[in-house]
């Protein structure tokens, strides 16, 4: 689903992001990528959907080459993958329902698949009572389900989650992994950048892990030291 | 069908943004479009007139009377064997009274005073290219029986020369609005593109298409570019209209311009103004899709 190969990242000016990285990523997983601030974690997940592009090395991500992909052909990579970001980006003018039928909008849908559509999706994340509450009115948590709502509109075969509980309390990241656990059980591939130890090392997953941009280890029920 | 809904809708509510500076796009591309149109119909108008005249006379040449008449004739066959002259007509004493009467019925007071006998014979001549009429001045220069010579081209080519002069600063003033304007909507897109900062990163993020993202702002700039020009036209049309019964048309001026040519007017103006606003959007979007 996801293949890394001998893969690096120097910005404009010689700082380098990441340097020869290496590894695959299979249907159905659920990863952790894990490291400290600035260790490559998010450069690595936009290489992935060509928000960067690499300096070296090849990306293959869901059968697309990323490392050759013409510009023209971005969305076409996007609309198979969900993207959830730190900071939840919802429109501030517009209510939970309406954020995520936005996604399905953009996305061509109908207008009647749109509305069974987002229900389906805001009763899967759990926001049946918070549907018609603008992002203002939501906390943290309830911001962070709707953005990953909105992620699944185009029913992805791969997650991609930049730190999603970074900004959450214990207890609302626990609900977070929880219905990321869900959606894996369904069959998307979730791959979740966090620097939050005490969830990696509860719930036993794959945890590749990132120091100064090279992959230190990749451990199958790998724990965060 | 949705997704046409959905570039009319966000157009609009884009639109709605900066009201005071789509205003003032609008305005601007209304008064370039309306120094085009105006200016371009001039020329045309005056080409007109021009064309008319010079089918007309194009050298006079006034006779001495003291000369014989058949030093006239002799002139007047030496005129004709020329091969730029068309046609040479002469014009008798009486024929010039009556042409004067016609001319100045108006003012009896005037005709009352003139004496007759003071207007000249002369040969009125019809170049077959009225840019020659220097040619015959020259050969007619020191002949004996002539008294004066007066040509029109002179007159259609200071006429000429200054309607292309005010049409070139008309098109340069033009250009200048046009470029102003080129400048608002770019401004205006760009202030819009910055409010929908977070809406575009979202839609990226979801796999919209730079064309999805950019149809809304292409629409934007054109429907304001095309508001602009229409009502120019619509002034432009109504002021060859009121011209066409003013003092203006009561003047030398004929307002002879054809429907067709303003109907080809508008549409070139109004095509050119959706490649502009296509244009200007272009410009205008480029980096805030970049970012």
């Amino acid at each position: 689903m996801i293949k890394l190969d001998n893969v690096s990242l120097v910005f404009q000016g010689g700082s380098v992001a990441l340097s020869n990285v290496t590894t695959n990523i299979s249907e159905g997983e659920f990863v952790y990528l894990i490291g400290h601030s600035g260790s490559g974690k998010s450069s690595l997940l936009k290489l992935l959907y060509k928000e960067y592009s690499a300096t070296k090395g090849d990306i293959e991500v869901v059968d697309m080459d990323v490392t050759s992909l013409p510009k023209w052909k971005i969305p076409l990579l996007r609309r198979k993958l969900g993207i959830v970001t730190q900071e939840p980006q919802l429109l501030e003018d517009r209510t939970t329902f309406e954020n995520i039928s936005f996604a399905l909008e953009v996305l061509g849908f109908e207008e009647k698949e749109i509305d069974v559509k987002t229900s389906t999706l805001i009763d899967l994340v759990g926001l049946n009572e918070s549907m018609y509450k603008f992002p203002s009115q939501l906390s943290g948590g309830e911001q962070t389900r709707a953005c990953i709502a909105r992620a699944l509109a185009s029913n992805p075969l791969v997650l991609l989650c930049d730190e999603p509980t970074g900004n959450l309390d214990p207890d609302l990241s626990i609900q977070i992994i929880s219905l990321l656990e869900k959606i894996n059980r369904a069959g998307t591939t979730v791959l979740m950048a966090t620097h939050d130890s005490s969830i990696v090392n509860r719930r036993k997953k794959r945890v590749l892990q990132l120091k100064d941009g090279k992959l230190l280890s990749d451990v199958d029920q790998g724990r965060y030291v | 069908m949705k997704k046409l809904n959905y570039v009319f809708k966000n157009t609009f509510i884009n639109m709605r943004r900066n009201p005071l500076l789509v205003i003032a796009t609008m305005l601007a591309v209304l008064v370039s479009s309306f120094l085009v149109f105006t200016t371009l119909s001039a020329r045309a108008i005056v080409e007109n007139n021009t064309s008319r005249w010079q089918n007309g006379v194009h050298v006079v040449i006034f006779l001495d009377d003291r000369v014989t008449s058949t030093a006239h004739k002799q002139l007047q066959d030496t005129l004709e064997s020329y091969p730029e002259v068309r046609m040479v007509e002469y014009f008798t004493k009486s024929e010039a009274s009556d042409e004067f009467k016609i001319l100045f019925k108006d003012q009896p007071e005037l005709l009352q005073e003139v004496d007759f006998d003071i207007l000249p014979t002369s040969l009125r001549i019809n170049l077959n290219d009225p840019a020659d009429y220097q040619l015959i001045i020259e050969r007619m220069d020191g002949n004996p029986a002539v008294k004066e010579i007066r040509a029109s081209g002179e007159a259609i080519e200071r006429l000429l020369s200054l309607t292309n002069t005010l049409v070139l600063s008309a098109t340069i003033f033009a250009g200048l609005i046009a470029f102003a304007a080129f400048i608002l909507i770019i401004n205006t897109l760009r202030l819009t593109a910055y409010a929908k900062k977070k809406e575009i990163k979202i839609m990226r993020t979801i796999g919209a298409s730079s064309t999805y993202i950019r149809l809304p702002f292409i629409f934007e700039a054109v429907f304001e570019s095309l508001i602009g020009t229409s009502f120019a036209v619509g002034l432009g049309w109504g002021f060859i209209q009121y011209s066409k019964t003013s003092f203006i048309a009561e003047s030398i001026f004929d307002i002879a311009i054809s429907d067709s040519y303003l109907i080809n007017l508008t549409l070139i103006l109004l095509l050119s103004t959706v490649i502009f606003g296509f244009f200007a959007s272009f410009v205008g979007i480029r980096k805030a899709l970049n970012d």
